[in-house]
């Protein structure tokens, strides 16, 4: 008996699961739409043969095929929006709502009858809206699918964006960036935000780290050019507002954008997708040769070195959206106020040419401006050398120093991020308090080689930087600076820099120094991410030619206080190791050929040195003497 | 099922017993199910929407054709005939073995096989078995003709515009 009660329960939950499925499959919700409108036409028609060809027409998949603008689009859009080109419907609800009609599209009205410009036949829909052309539901078709690449510009915005960035992101103002696909003229008037966002891609210095194909040749950030296709609107938006939001590691300066240039940029970049409508191959080709063409001209017929020529290159070519010059300030790069009193000619000339060349770890792109250019460029800054006005210790520091070392001097200034080796935490008693006075002087008055410390020896007297340096322990430091501890550290390392040392050296630094200091010897070993202040880069030879022996001595037998350098006399280093260690730095940042006849060595980053095999490892693999 | 025993044949031979209403039940279900799914996979056979050009096209406004014109749209297998205020659109696809037809004096002319058609797309001529197919025509609501190639009319059957 229950046998059969089971089965006829069973038939029936099969037959509703069969017609659910059947209902799903072949009752549309577009159907229901067309339907409507054919009612509702049908109503509105005024003649028979009108009415007549109503009739014929059953609920059916419309679409739209369009091959002449790069890959071939099926827009099956009409398929809902049956009445998007039927002028009765204008004040129709959605999906049953006429197209608007706009002057600004380039609709005309003739004889009382808008005609459209861009005719859905011709050109479908998703080339303007974006969305999923072949969609039949509107989760899919408007792109609120969080993997559908293409979502409907300005009107919808996926629930995986940003709650907070959202409302930010709608508005069909958006769709310029589609307008700009065929519509490439600089001062198309239907593209505002993509002119503005073009003008800021300049103003804002972008164009030196980044490219885009015929705009710009930087090669420190990622290309740009096809970024529109790549990426939806909220990374753009987001990852100029911040670029660690995306990227922790990026080391993009965060610039002062306001929200109407952010989305500016966003617009502009939407549009770069590579290749567009109104482009092919051939003719961005031509149109690159002709750059090319334009810009050797432009080298050769470069004026005259003059500061004047400087000062306006300065503004042309936005120096002020990172460094700060007098009034302008773009918060991320070092203060060229003083700039005359603090570097050379001959400094400023290696720095453009590759800023790399005098700070090692500097983020700062290479401009491939014309030599005439940084001439200018460095003629104008020379003109700086007024000597700042301020008087008291305070005003000095908040005026020069805060901007890296920070208001509080917790090393955390407007620039510290983009900075390295990174500005130095003053409230760090420990280590304030364990150096020498004479160093900090020394520092002040020399600067940092190899790092953005400048030399304040002609901006600021003698007496100035004493003065600095009180406020600085009495404001910031704080504890009283007890009796330095003598330590017995040779002045000269009495280990003889030979081959033989540096390899012992090496071996030393593979097994304990690798962690933090990398191999490369960067700076970059796989705990450096985790301190603070991070590991000092052992390739910045300007900095390491500059620290005398004694000094890392000091550093590695006895550790660095107020940072991760511990002391390693206390882990079984003599100072004969300490010795080896120190020659296997200098080789690393030596000009010259070391006493063997050698080459200075480079560290042999795959060198397999296991803790058990005691074997020297091979510097010069060209060696007979390696195995 | 713990029912008490109840004696459960009644008076009448069809009379509805329990168990007969069940297998009815079961039954019902089953077949419904199978003609359901019966019926899917007929109407799944026939796709909805193919990547060809639509079938369902506007040609653009009446103004565009001139009176006594005869327009052959290649791309879309349609001539378009106008005359006077009348306008129609006959299929340019031969009905022997699906050459475009061309244009010509007395009406149309295949290329392939020499099938001839009169003005009005009846046969004159070669092997073709049946004449050329009318399209319904019809007056957008923007004001564009539109040409339905699902849908064939009967031959002189024209849109007054």
């Amino acid at each position: 008996m229950s046998t059969r009660v089971t089965l006829a329960v069973a038939s029936f939950v099969v037959l509703i699961v069969h017609g659910i499925v059947f209902y799903d499959q072949f009752f549309n919700r577009w159907e229901k739409h067309q339907t409507a409108y054919f009612e509702q036409a049908r109503s509105l028609a005024k003649t028979d043969a009108e009415r007549r060809a109503l009739d014929q027409r059953s609920p059916r998949i419309e679409q739209i095929i369009v091959t002449q603008f790069g890959e071939s689009r099926v827009d099956r859009c009409t398929t809902c929006h049956v009445a998007s080109d039927d002028p009765r419907f204008q004040n129709h609800a959605q999906p049953l709502r006429t197209h608007p009609y706009s002057a600004a599209l380039g609709d005309v009205q003739v004889n009382g009858r808008w005609e459209r410009r861009h005719k859905f036949t011709d050109f479908g829909c998703t080339i303007c809206h974006d969305g999923q052309g072949r969609g039949l539901e509107s989760f899919y078709a408007h792109g609120e699918d969080i993997f559908w690449p293409d979502p409907m510009l300005g009107y919808v915005t996926q629930a995986s964006w940003h709650t907070e960035f959202r409302p930010k992101l709608t508005g069909k103002e958006y769709m310029q960036a589609n307008c700009a696909q065929c519509h490439t003229e600089d001062n198309f008037a239907g593209t505002p935000l993509v002119q503005r966002g073009r003008q800021l891609f300049f103003e804002k210095a972008c164009y030196g780290c980044h490219r885009i194909e015929g705009l710009s040749n930087g090669t420190l950030g990622p290309d740009l050019s096809d970024v529109g296709k790549k990426y939806k609107i909220n990374y753009l938006w987001e990852h100029t507002v911040n670029p660690r939001a995306f990227q922790p590691t990026s080391f993009m300066p965060k610039f002062d954008l306001s929200d109407e240039e952010i989305k500016a940029l966003t617009v502009f970049l939407k549009s770069r997708r590579g290749i567009n409508f109104a482009e092919t191959a051939l003719g961005q080709y031509r149109a690159r040769l002709q750059q090319v063409k334009a810009e050797g001209a432009k080298q050769e017929t470069s004026a005259m070195p003059s500061a004047m020529r400087g000062e306006q290159l300065i503004g042309e070519r936005s120096c002020t959206a990172c460094h700060r010059l007098g009034e302008k300030d773009g918060h991320i790069a070092p203060d060229l106020s003083y700039e005359g009193l603090i570097r050379d000619e001959d400094w400023m000339m290696a720095h453009f040419r590759e800023p790399k060349s005098k700070i090692p770890d500097s983020i700062m792109p290479v401009f491939g401006f014309a030599d005439a250019d940084f001439r200018s460029i460095s003629a104008y800054l020379k003109t700086r050398s007024t000597p700042p006005p301020f008087k008291t210790a305070e005003e000095i520091y908040k005026g020069l120093c805060a901007r890296c070392h920070g208001e509080k001097g917790d090393g955390k200034g407007v620039t510290y991020l983009y900075l390295d080796p990174a500005p130095r935490d003053l409230t760090k008693a420990s280590f304030m308090n364990s150096k020498p006075e004479e160093r900090f002087l020394q520092s002040l008055k020399n600067g940092v080689p190899g790092t953005s410390m400048p030399p304040w020896e002609r901006v600021l007297t003698d007496e100035q930087r004493r003065t600095v340096l009180t406020y600085v322990f009495e404001t910031f430091v704080k504890e009283p600076r007890g009796q330095l501890k003598e330590r017995k550290v040779p002045d000269k390392n009495p280990v003889a820099f030979n081959v033989d040392s540096i390899h012992r050296g090496e071996e030393i630094f593979l097994n304990r120094c690798t962690g933090c200091h990398g191999r490369k010897a960067d700076g970059k070993g796989p705990n450096s991410l985790d301190i603070s202040p991070r590991p000092r880069n052992l390739r910045n030879s300007f900095f390491i030619n500059n620290v005398p022996d004694k000094r890392l001595f000091d550093s590695i037998l006895y550790g660095v206080q107020g940072t991760a350098m511990p002391s390693w006399i206390d882990y079984g280093l003599t100072q004969n190791d300490a010795g080896d260690l120190i020659n296997f730095i200098r080789s690393l940042n030596s000009q010259t050929a070391l006493p063997g006849g050698e080459k200075s060595p480079t560290l042999t980053s795959q060198a397999n040195l296991s803790q058990t095999n005691q074997e020297v490892p091979c510097l010069n693999k060209g060696n007979d003497k390696c195995k | 099922m713990k029912t008490p025993a109840k004696p459960e044949i009644e008076e009448g031979g069809d009379a509805m017993t329990r168990r007969r209403l069940l297998s009815w039940l079961s039954g019902f279900g089953l077949l419904g199910s199978l003609i359901i799914t019966v019926l899917s996979n007929l109407i799944f056979i026939k796709p909805r929407a193919t990547y060809g050009q639509p079938n369902r096209f506007s040609i653009g406004k009446p103004e565009d054709f001139p009176s006594g014109a005869r327009l052959s749209l290649d791309a879309r297998r349609v001539c378009i005939v106008r005359d006077g205020d009348k306008i129609a659109a006959i299929s340019t696809t031969c009905t022997h073995l699906g050459c475009i037809v061309s244009v010509s004096e007395t009406g149309f002319a295949c290329p392939c096989h020499g099938s001839r058609y009169d003005q009005d797309g009846n046969v004159t001529g070669g092997p073709a078995p049946r004449a050329l197919p009318w399209y319904q025509v019809s007056l957008a609501p923007n004001g564009d003709i539109e040409v339905d190639k699902d849908t064939e009319i009967e031959a002189g059957n024209y849109l007054r515009v």
